[in-house]
């Protein structure tokens, strides 16, 4: 007899526990964060105000990251802008714009700067706000910021005739990570 | 008379201290308030000019503060900021880390930022056309050099150093010394205004210890002649009653002497068996009696005025009719105005309210006026005497009048405040031997203001004089009872 309750307990417990996994999380599963989910963001290719360029064919903006074109149509030098690598706006630069990953990015200007093919070597900065304040700064300056960071002291150019608020425009970012 | 009147006026005219003398003597009751009002009304005067300076020298210096300290503290501010864009910029030599190159590059531009705003700041305050005109070259000046300032960390920032010394040797460092300089011209304008505003507050400054040694030396000189002009009224003061009194003495004396002297000699005939018969003994014995009863009067009225003096008479006042007051005095006078044959008009109007007063004094007053208008009428020998109710000029009710009038000499306007004072006899008076105490007035005024009424005079030289009693009418019930014990008398009696 005792050993018959015993049973039924076990059996009970064990419907129990399947019930409640089959019915929906633990009350306290409510109380843990859900993962994010946002929309991507567009990524502006910004220059300073001075600058008279309003729209970059994708191919002249490759080549101008690449560091093959030197000057604007104004005769201000070129200096190109980047951010620090593992930033996600750089990664998506480097695989819309340049169509390279990191290593060949960085070979590529080894290369170049060696073989004298490459005009203009990039700045590296650390924050969007001081690529936002470098452009501002240099005339011939040419960097990328999400949509999110503009502000009016930086100029937005035009990608094969589309603006980064445009439908069809070809450069996004993934939303920042919250930490 | 006239001559003799003149004469005296001439005396006391002569000379300047003699006219400060009566001057003083004029104002004796007032001096000393108008004096200390004086002193005090220059003391205000002086007071308020000497704020009025201070507050100018105050805002002279508040206004040199303002537009030259706290202006070269703007200027000291301006160059100091001008001097910070510059070492910002070129603190972004010194490195090659962009971040930190973008760094300096703000503090640039907010040091730049400063500036332009007190190169505005000081053109708002600008008033002077050439102040104004050094500001907007101070603001192109800037403006140039920003521009050299924005070329060189553009070269920095893209990492050209040496293109950017070069702009900066080229370009920055002759903009930036055209800046240096007209920030001096500033200074030194500034430096300028503050020298010249620091000259008017000297300026004012002195002026002002002038002001004020002046007006105190005069506050002090004033006080001065205050006190010299009280003392000296007190002492004029002591002479004059020093020597009224004498002359009451001379003249009691002298009044004395006279009856004593019939009395003397009409009890020496007596004595030696000159007097002979009955008719001529009673004869001697009137006149002693006459002599005897002059001097009784003349002691008691010298006992009435000390007692009034003394403040120890005690008056029963009680409703009085005017006729009554009038006929007793006519009654005690008759004697006298008959010896010398004066005519009394008489005219009290009919109906006229009681006073209240003591039948005894107010017949002692008017006879006083009676027997000064006997002694001074000269030769007209006519006196009238009025009754009548007249609004009061003291009090809002009506009050009754008594007028006493002479047609004889009248009295000196500049005598006229004096002749209400015990032992005052005037110098037309006494240069004319007219006999008397000088109390008679004095007397009649105390009694009169005993009685709650006043006594007044309206007189002119060779005119006459009318002397008038006023005294407040009593309430209805008790003049009703007053009239019940009195017959009613006739309106006009020549």
């Amino acid at each position: 007899m005792r050993r018959l309750a015993g049973l039924l307990f076990i059996l009970a417990s064990a419907a129990f526990s399947i019930a409640a996994l089959s019915f929906g999380p633990a009350p306290n599963s409510r109380l843990l964060p859900e993962p994010q989910i946002a929309s991507e963001q567009n990524l502006a290719v910004v220059v300073n105000l001075s600058n008279p360029v309003q729209n970059l064919s994708m191919p002249e903006l490759r080549r101008i990251f690449l560091g093959e074109r030197s000057h604007w149509p104004n005769g201000r030098r070129i200096t190109l802008v980047m951010m620090e690598s593992g930033q996600p706006e750089r990664a998506v630069v480097l695989r819309d714009i340049c169509q390279m990953n990191e290593t060949d990015f960085n070979n590529h200007f080894l290369h170049g700067v060696f073989t004298g093919e490459v005009l203009v070597s990039p700045k590296t900065l650390a924050t969007p706000v001081g690529v936002r304040k470098f452009v501002f700064n240099v005339p011939g300056a040419i960097g990328y910021l999400r949509v999110s960071d503009l502000d009016p002291s930086v100029k937005a150019v035009r990608i094969d005739e589309r603006g980064p608020e445009d439908k069809g425009y070809r450069l996004h970012v993934p939303p920042r990570t919250s930490k | 008379m006239n001559g003799q009147n003149k004469r005296a006026r001439r005396r006391t005219l002569a000379g300047p201290a003699a006219l400060l003398d009566r001057v003083l003597a004029l104002a004796s009751p007032y001096n000393s308030s108008l004096l200390l009002l004086i002193v005090f009304l220059v003391v205000i005067a002086v007071g308020l000019f000497v704020i009025r300076d201070l507050h100018t020298t105050n805002v002279e210096a508040q206004k040199m503060y303002a537009g030259s300290v706290l202006g070269l503290r703007r200027i000291g501010e301006l160059q100091y900021q001008a001097q910070e864009t510059r070492r910002s910029t070129f603190y972004a030599l010194t490195t090659n880390d962009s971040n930190l190159q973008l760094e300096y590059a703000d503090q640039s531009r907010e040091a730049d930022r400063r500036v332009n705003e007190g190169i505005s700041e000081y053109l708002l305050q600008a008033r002077m056309p050439h102040e104004i005109e050094l500001g907007k070259r101070l603001q192109r000046d800037w403006s140039e050099y920003l521009n050299v300032r924005n070329e060189v960390l553009a070269s920095i920032l893209e990492g050209i150093t040496k293109e950017a010394v070069n702009l900066d040797l080229k370009g920055g460092v002759p903009a930036f010394e055209r800046v240096r300089q007209d920030l001096e011209e500033i200074k030194r304008l500034y430096d300028e205004q503050a020298s010249q505003q620091l000259a008017n507050v000297a300026a004012t400054s002195r002026r002002t210890i002038f002001r004020l040694i002046g007006v105190l030396g005069i506050t002090l000189a004033l006080a001065s002649a205050s006190v010299w002009a009280i003392q000296r009224s007190k002492m004029l003061g002591a002479i004059q009653l020093a020597k009224l009194q004498m002359e009451f003495v001379a003249s009691v004396s002298h009044e004395l002497r006279t009856p004593l002297a019939v009395i003397s000699s009409a009890a020496d005939n007596i004595a030696d068996g000159l007097v002979g018969g009955k008719d001529q003994l009673k004869r001697y014995g009137s006149a002693i009696q006459n002599q005897c009863r002059q001097i009784t009067e003349l002691v008691n009225q010298i006992l009435l005025f000390a007692s009034t003096k003394d403040r120890k008479n005690r008056y029963t006042l009680r409703p009085l009719q005017v006729s009554r007051i009038i006929d007793a005095v006519l009654d005690n006078t008759a004697e006298l105005v008959q010896e010398i044959g004066f005519v009394i008009e008489r005219r009290i109007e009919s109906g006229l309210p009681c006073v209240m007063g003591d039948l005894s004094a107010l017949s002692q007053c008017l006879q006083n006026l009676i027997v000064n208008a006997v002694k001074y009428s000269g030769e007209s020998r006519w006196i009238g005497i009025h009754a009548f109710v007249h609004d009061s000029e003291a009090r809002s009710s009506k009050e009754i009048r008594i007028t006493v009038q002479d047609r004889g000499m009248g009295i000196d306007r500049l005598e006229m405040p004096h002749i209400f004072e015990p032992f005052y006899r005037g110098a037309a008076v006494t240069a004319a031997q007219i006999h008397g105490t000088g109390l008679g007035l004095s007397l009649a005024k105390s009694i009169a203001e005993a009685m709650g009424g006043t006594l007044s005079v309206v007189s002119e030289l060779a005119v006459g004089s009318i002397f008038t009693l006023h005294l407040p009418i009593v309430e209805k019930q008790k003049s009703e009872m007053a009239s019940v014990t009195s017959k009613p008398d006739p309106s006009i009696r020549t």
